[in-house]
């Protein structure tokens, strides 16, 4: 599985987080999309016509939509984080891989414009990115509040990888993520699965590793 | 600085080995529970470079500050500085700590020393904390003063909301809701609580 | 009459991405625009032609009466090395802030984990500091720091050696141990271009021996360490770098940060700095 890939972007780090967790290997080809704006060049739009990442190519597969690729992995390395378990729990799965598209049209465009001088409505993205952010706490709570610690369910699926990144890096474009309790409960068992990887902008949990030995904590 | 007890979170909300930033009286705090469960209210800044201590992470009975490591015992004095290991920190290196106590299911944080203890809040359940853009118009919910919280019913749940008001007119609304409720009533009572923020912030649009 | 602040000289475009719609961008506080004009590129603002220069992959303008060349980056000319450009971060934090934050090792650990730093390798040993007043430049020296993966061509953990060298108020250098060619020094530097005195664009640029690494993935390895400091440098108080002691509170691995203040001090250089504790 080939992935194109740049470190910066939440919707390739899905991927490549998803491969972390499920043991997935993935070949890994560098986009320059900054500065270099390479996912514009030829080459690039021979490969995919909308020039956006990520792109997975397998075999004779090319997909080139991060809901997609999260699904073609799952499916592959880890069929369990498709959430099956239920036909709730599938619809719920579905609702949020295409809710994530929300994410990447709101937070996504404000972090790319406060980080990168991309153009984008910095207020309107905000203000959708903050409604984002609502809807996954409104959700987190009422999931919560039945029983289940994740998006999907009682345990991580495609549903909770889709939504974590742009839900922890919300403050690199400017939009706060203090105001959100259960978002902020829900990002840390994520980050505490076994086999996580971060990226810029999101750390890992360092209280998770011992004090050094030869300290009294 | 007021003398007395502000609500800043559930205590639900603030799990072992978590640290939040809250706001009380304008001034920023870091909130954190230790390994044992322990409750602490600090300075949001650590002393060596002003890095807010909210983003850190607790070890055991320790926070430690994000930027560089160093780690603050519950006192707020520094205990380990990770560059210099050997090196025993200065006592004048040290958070300063603030007043904060639980009871009812709810965090409480007091910058001077509180003349009264917090409300009673005997046979409510905690349902959700949340941020309004918009000052709390207690009258527009429907709901009414009573023994130190707003009580009154959403979504036909009976609530208690306590405030915790925010700078530039915005406010976290703490709402605790009937214990007796069914876990689907009290999503519904989740969902009032989203009723009541949007006509808040529409009101003031 | 002088202006230690107007007269230094500031990055304001990367010339490999300076397209023919040139670039509207700031310089302490007021509009600039860099232009292309004929073969040449221009800096106005105000409808005044800044002096300006092309130097280092970079576009650098000074607002002022320069007093100064442009310093000088010998490495830059030597044959073998890579040129990496690697592009603008903008930061929401003083441009001061992100210079220190450059000259700091300690944070290693804890912000570029398994990268440049990690525990239990904690400890900054004792290194040398000095203002080198014939150049009027700070310089740290004999810095040791145990990496994981100090470079992107670093195959294992290594004890790297650094050099810091801080040759204008908003421009660190580092030198390092480079590992493919031992006796020289890979040389990384952060351009920082203020915008306002709490805002910022980082221009992280490179001369690199590694004929190996694609370009795409040094860039990517330099993006990767800078953005893992942008959420600690935009949530550090006050926003401003202070200048005085008693607000902060250095220990022994924070020399450089100690001289790099002290020097802005008496150079009278304070845009983005707070000069009195608050």
């Amino acid at each position: 599985m080939i992935l194109y890939d740049y470190v910066l972007s939440p919707d390739c780090y899905k991927i490549r987080l998803l491969a972390a967790l499920t043991g997935a290997k993935l070949t890994l080809r560098a986009v320059d999309f900054h500065p270099g704006g390479e996912h514009r060049s030829p080459a690039f739009l021979a490969i995919n016509p909308a020039g956006t990442i990520p792109v997975m190519q397998d075999a004779s597969l090319t997909l080139t939509d991060s809901a997609a690729i999260l699904t073609y992995v799952a499916a592959r390395s880890g069929p369990a984080w498709l959430g099956d378990d239920t036909p709730e729990m599938r619809a719920r799965v579905a609702l949020w891989l295409a809710f994530a598209q929300r994410l990447s049209a709101s937070i996504g465009k404000a972090r790319t414009h406060d980080m990168l001088q991309k153009p984008a409505d910095i207020v309107a993205c905000r203000k959708a990115g903050v409604q984002c952010l609502r809807e996954i706490e409104a959700a987190l709570v009422e999931r919560h509040l039945m029983g289940d610690a994740f998006l999907a369910g009682n345990r991580p699926t495609l549903a909770d990888i889709a939504c974590f990144p742009h839900s922890m890096l919300a403050p690199d474009g400017g939009i706060s993520v203090d105001a959100y309790p259960a978002i902020r409960l829900w990002t840390r068992a994520i980050r505490a699965l076994p086999g996580f990887v971060e990226m810029p902008g999101i750390h890992r949990l360092h209280d998770l590793k011992p004090e050094p030995a030869g300290v009294q904590a | 600085m007021l003398p007395y007890w502000t609500p800043v979170a559930l205590s639900r909300d603030l799990a072992p080995l978590v640290v939040m930033p809250v706001v009380v009286d304008g001034a920023e705090l870091a909130l954190w529970r230790s390994a044992s469960g322990r409750i602490a209210a600090w300075a949001d800044r650590c002393p060596h470079r002003g890095m807010r201590l909210s983003h850190g992470f607790v070890r055991g009975e320790a926070l430690s500050c994000i930027y560089h490591g160093w780690s603050y015992a519950q006192s707020g004095q520094c205990q380990r500085i990770p560059a210099h290991p050997d090196l025993e920190p200065p006592e004048a290196i040290r958070v300063p700590v603030h007043r904060a106590m639980e009871s009812g299911g709810v965090i409480w944080v007091a910058l001077a020393e509180p003349a009264a203890l917090p409300p009673a809040l005997a046979g409510l359940v905690p349902l959700r904390s949340v941020t309004l853009d918009a000052p709390f118009d207690p009258a527009a919910a429907g709901l009414a003063e009573s023994g130190g919280a707003w009580r009154g019913t959403l979504a036909g749940v009976a609530v208690a909301v306590l405030v915790q008001p925010l700078p530039e007119n915005r406010c976290v609304l703490h709402v605790l809701a009937d214990g007796a409720a069914t876990p689907a009533a009290l999503v519904d009572a989740s969902r009032g609580v989203e009723t009541l923020r949007r006509q808040a912030e529409e009101a003031l649009a | 009459m002088t202006d230690p602040i107007r007269d230094e000289w500031y990055p304001v475009a990367l010339v490999s991405q300076l397209g023919p719609e040139g670039r509207d961008t700031r310089l302490l506080g007021e509009p600039v625009r860099v232009a292309w004009h004929g073969g040449a590129i221009t800096v106005t603002s105000g409808g005044r032609s800044l002096p300006s220069q092309q130097r280092y992959g970079h576009v650098w303008a000074c607002p002022g009466t320069p007093q100064r060349p442009l310093f000088d980056i010998p490495e830059a000319d030597q044959p073998g090395r890579r040129l990496v450009d690697v592009g603008l971060v903008r930061v929401k934090c003083s441009p001061l802030r992100a210079v220190e934050n450059f000259l700091d090792i300690a944070h290693f650990p804890f912000v570029h984990t398994d990268i440049l730093g990690a525990e239990p390798h904690t400890e900054v040993g004792r290194y040398d500091v000095a203002i080198r007043e014939e150049v009027d430049e700070v310089w740290a020296t004999k810095v040791h720091f145990y990496q994981p993966q100090a470079a992107k061509s670093a195959a294992g953990g290594i004890t790297t050696e650094y050099m810091y060298r801080v040759p204008a108020p908003t421009v660190s250098i580092l030198y390092k141990t480079c590992p493919p060619r031992p006796g020289e020094w890979d040389v990384i530097t952060l351009f920082v271009q203020p915008l306002d005195e709490e805002l910022c664009e980082v221009w992280p640029w490179m001369a690199l021996f590694d004929d190996d690494t694609p370009m795409t993935d040094l860039i990517h390895f330099q993006q990767t360490i800078f953005l893992q400091d942008r959420s600690i440098l935009e949530n550090q108080l006050p926003h401003r770098l202070p200048l005085d002691p008693g607000l902060e509170i250095p220990t022994r691995a924070d020399l450089t940060s100690v001289a790099y203040r002290r020097w802005l001090k008496r150079r009278g250089y304070t845009y983005g700095a707070q000069l009195v504790a608050a």
